[in-house]
């Protein structure tokens, strides 16, 4: 396909409407755990999911298409369709310059950390699975020009692989893994060789693993209760994407990427501005505590380059440290529909952000680098 | 003061003599609790093992620094900078004593030093006990430190605040240690994420403490992660060196996190002429938290939410951060703003450009035109500390 606008947005959120686990869970075995909308005493409504309110500051993310962009929608009424509707998204992907769309989820959870935090694996099995069908049936069949991406249980480990091959086998093209898993609940540390299995998996269906940022609020610096809910909303999109340094630090040392050569990560909603530092500072570091000697055939910079990606949607100077980064890791977003995102006025972000560079690499950043990691066909 | 060298290190760390804390207070009082250096042979108090005993900075009883009698490996002459001293006659005298350190100074061609903690001074050390217990500790620490600028006026002390009495005990430890010689305060980024009971940086009920240093114009004080526990679990396969890689690699996500809330707190507007310092921050980053900040400020209209400058504005008026080693970030110097970023060598830790601070900066700021290299090197100094 000739890509018409030039732009593969890498990052940008599904919305799940209300009937998406209602209509595909049994009513009979799970009840009302089964993840759904309540109505609250105040008229504002919630999403509950095995009797617990999810961590959602409304009843979707949509900051970007509201009127007021601090306010997310209280009631499910108030979701506006081109958040909600595949057919409306398509429209609103043309008004701003978008060809193709990575979808990341939002009920359940930026990185897809909602149902990881249930402690009964065949309940997060049966919402996870429901999300990966959803997804498939009701976006990805209505055009290819969404690229879906599969959430996945985090325990037992192979519960985790078999529905990573079955999500891959219905058309899924990448994994949303929690960072974190062992922050959200009782499972062993994400660098243990438990998960290599996963690791294997992904390489070998050669499906990318993306970390979203946001996978835990315990690594980002808690906004102050006397905030407004504005001030609130500004401070949690600053300190989530660069709460994902701590994942990225562990992440370059963990020997996960030495052992997976061929496993592609994605680093989901960093920003550039930090990178050219951290994988600098990592360097340094490396070099300090002489890790050559320690079973490391690669510098975390040149594990970084062979296989992780960071993803810019606003950025102008971290452009400038592209070649520090490398121009193979960078993807670009357009973070549809966060409050955070340049919708609908990606066409005049990205001419900010890449004024002055090279065609080519403008090219690269903007639809390369993500057609090949998505093996999206374009000219 | 005069400059000499050319350099002014907004990050180094003074060491208290042994007794600084056993002569200044009441052994009637507080006995056994006053901070003090003490043989142990337990293995839990060494990260190496040791069949002779070592010694322990024990404060309340309990051991501060598993490491080593003091935090000064750069001093130690190893140049893998892996050695600690164990025991307090192993710690060099330069480390410790003024008169010795200006020597060490003059050899590494320092003109002036912003003096932060050392052992046994780590976030939490003195959050034990009482109020009473806190603040002698505190008050001991500051009339030790001030005791530095009695030998010379190159010394610039920070002092500490208590934090378990209430307000009016922290404005008049202030004023008493100002008054004394101390330049600054140095304290947490967010006093509730060290202890729940304590205050939030951001309520009103600190103003007392803001007042006071805006009219003394003595600039806060946050060092590194500034007591702030963000971290992802530590995986137990790491070997101590992977571990002592990783650690550091992440760390400045905690300060990028924390100064975004100092920005969006109304501090700043509410104070406009006291001045926060973040030290050992690093610089490579700082454009993130600006960038993201206007971005934020921009795309929801934080103006009407009583933000009324710019983040970055606002960044550049009252913040100051440090590099040391950096050359990518000076790259940056205009976008992050020149008279927000200051040097410094962070003797005696680990990281410390010492003995070859002339080497590194020389290094580090290659190319930068005469007067920008002065401004950064010492001249944001001299200006924020009124250092004539």
């Amino acid at each position: 396909m000739t890509l018409k606008y030039g732009f593969i947005s890498a990052d940008d959120h599904v919305q799940e409407h209300p009937q998406v686990w209602t209509k595909r869970m049994s009513k009979a075995q799970w009840g009302d755990r089964i993840p759904h909308i309540e109505r609250q005493s105040d008229g504002s409504e919630c999403w509950v999911v095995d009797g617990k309110k999810i961590d959602l500051s409304g009843v979707a993310i949509a900051g970007a298409a509201m009127a007021d962009r601090a306010r997310e929608p209280q009631r499910w009424a108030d979701v506006p369709s081109v958040v909600s509707s595949p057919r409306e998204r398509l429209l609103a992907m043309d008004a701003d310059g978008v060809d193709y769309s990575v979808l990341y989820p939002s009920v359940a959870g930026r990185a897809g950390e909602t149902f990881g935090r249930l402690t009964d694996p065949a309940l997060e099995l049966a919402c996870v699975q429901a999300y990966n069908d959803w997804l498939i049936e009701e976006w990805a069949s209505v055009s290819p020009r969404f690229i879906p991406q599969c959430i996945v249980p985090l325990a037992p480990v192979d519960a985790m692989v078999k529905e990573i091959e079955r999500a891959v086998a219905k058309g899924h093209r990448g994994v949303v893994l929690p960072s974190v898993p062992m922050m959200l609940r009782d499972v062993p540390h994400i660098n243990e060789p438990v998960y290599d299995p996963v690791w294997q998996t992904c390489q070998s269906l050669n499906v990318p693993v993306c970390f979203h940022a946001g996978a835990s609020r315990d690594i980002q610096f808690p906004a102050y209760s006397g905030f407004s809910p504005e001030i609130a909303s500004a401070l949690e999109a600053i300190t989530r994407p660069v709460s994902t340094v701590l994942v990225v630090a562990n992440f370059l040392f963990a020997q996960i990427l030495d052992r997976f050569p061929k496993l592609k990560v994605v680093f989901a909603e960093t920003t550039l501005a930090w990178a050219a530092y951290e994988l600098e500072l990592a360097d340094h570091q490396f070099e300090r505590q002489r890790l050559n000697t320690e079973g490391y055939d690669l510098t975390p910079s040149q594990l970084f380059k062979r296989q992780c990606h960071f993803v810019g949607w606003f950025d102008t100077t971290g452009l400038k440290t592209r070649q520090h980064i490398g121009l193979d890791s960078i993807l670009w977003s357009t973070n549809f529909p966060q409050s955070t995102s340049t919708w609908p006025e990606s066409r005049r972000a990205i001419a900010r952000s890449f004024e002055g560079i090279p065609d080519n690499e403008r090219h690269q950043v903007l639809a390369g680098n993500a057609a090949k990691l998505y093996n999206v066909a374009v000219h | 003061m005069q400059i000499k060298h050319g350099l002014i290190s907004c990050d180094s760390h003074a060491q208290l003599d042994k007794d600084a804390w056993t002569k200044r207070m009441s052994k009637a009082k507080f006995g056994d609790a006053i901070p003090q250096i003490r043989d142990t042979t337990s293995r839990e108090h060494m990260i190496h093992a040791s069949d002779k005993p070592v010694q322990r900075w024990f404060v309340n009883g309990k051991v501060v620094g598993e490491r080593g009698t003091v935090n000064c490996p750069t001093a130690m002459g190893d140049p893998m900078r892996k050695t600690y001293p164990q025991r307090w006659e192993e710690v060099p005298v330069f480390v410790y004593d003024p008169a010795e350190r200006l020597k060490a100074l003059d050899r590494d061609g320092i003109d002036a030093e912003v003096l932060f903690p050392n052992d046994p001074v780590q976030s939490a050390a003195f959050l034990q006990g009482d109020a009473e217990f806190e603040l002698a500790c505190v008050q001991a620490y500051n009339d030790g430190l001030a005791e530095y600028t009695q030998v010379s006026d190159r010394y610039i002390p920070l002092a500490l605040i208590p934090y378990m009495s209430d307000i009016d005990a922290a404005v008049k430890e202030t004023e008493r240690a100002v008054k004394n010689g101390h330049r600054g305060i140095t304290m947490v980024a967010e006093p509730s994420m060290v202890r729940k009971q304590f205050k939030h940086f951001n309520d009103p009920w600190w103003d007392p403490l803001w007042a006071c240093c805006q009219s003394l114009n003595v600039p806060v004080h946050w060092h590194a992660g500034a007591g702030i526990a963000l971290r992802v679990p530590r995986w137990k396969g790491y070997t101590a060196n992977q571990g002592q890689a990783m650690g550091p690699a992440g760390g400045f996500s905690v300060q990028a996190q924390f100064i975004p809330n100092l920005i969006f707190s109304g501090v700043l507007d509410r104070y406009p002429k006291l001045n926060w310092v973040c030290a050992e921050t690093g610089i490579g980053w700082v454009n993130y938290m600006l960038e993201t900040c206007d971005h934020e400020w921009e795309r929801r209209h934080l103006w009407t939410q009583g933000i009324l400058t710019r983040p970055s504005e606002l960044f550049q008026r009252q913040i100051y951060v440090d590099f040391w080693y950096e050359r990518a970030g000076i790259e940056l110097r205009h976008k992050i703003g020149m008279k927000n970023i200051m040097w410094e060598s962070d003797f005696p830790h680990s990281t410390s450009t010492y003995p070859e601070s002339r080497a590194f900066i020389d290094r580090t700021l290659q190319g930068v035109p005469k007067a920008e290299r002065d401004q950064l090197a010492y001249g944001n100094a001299m200006r924020l500390y009124n250092l004539a």
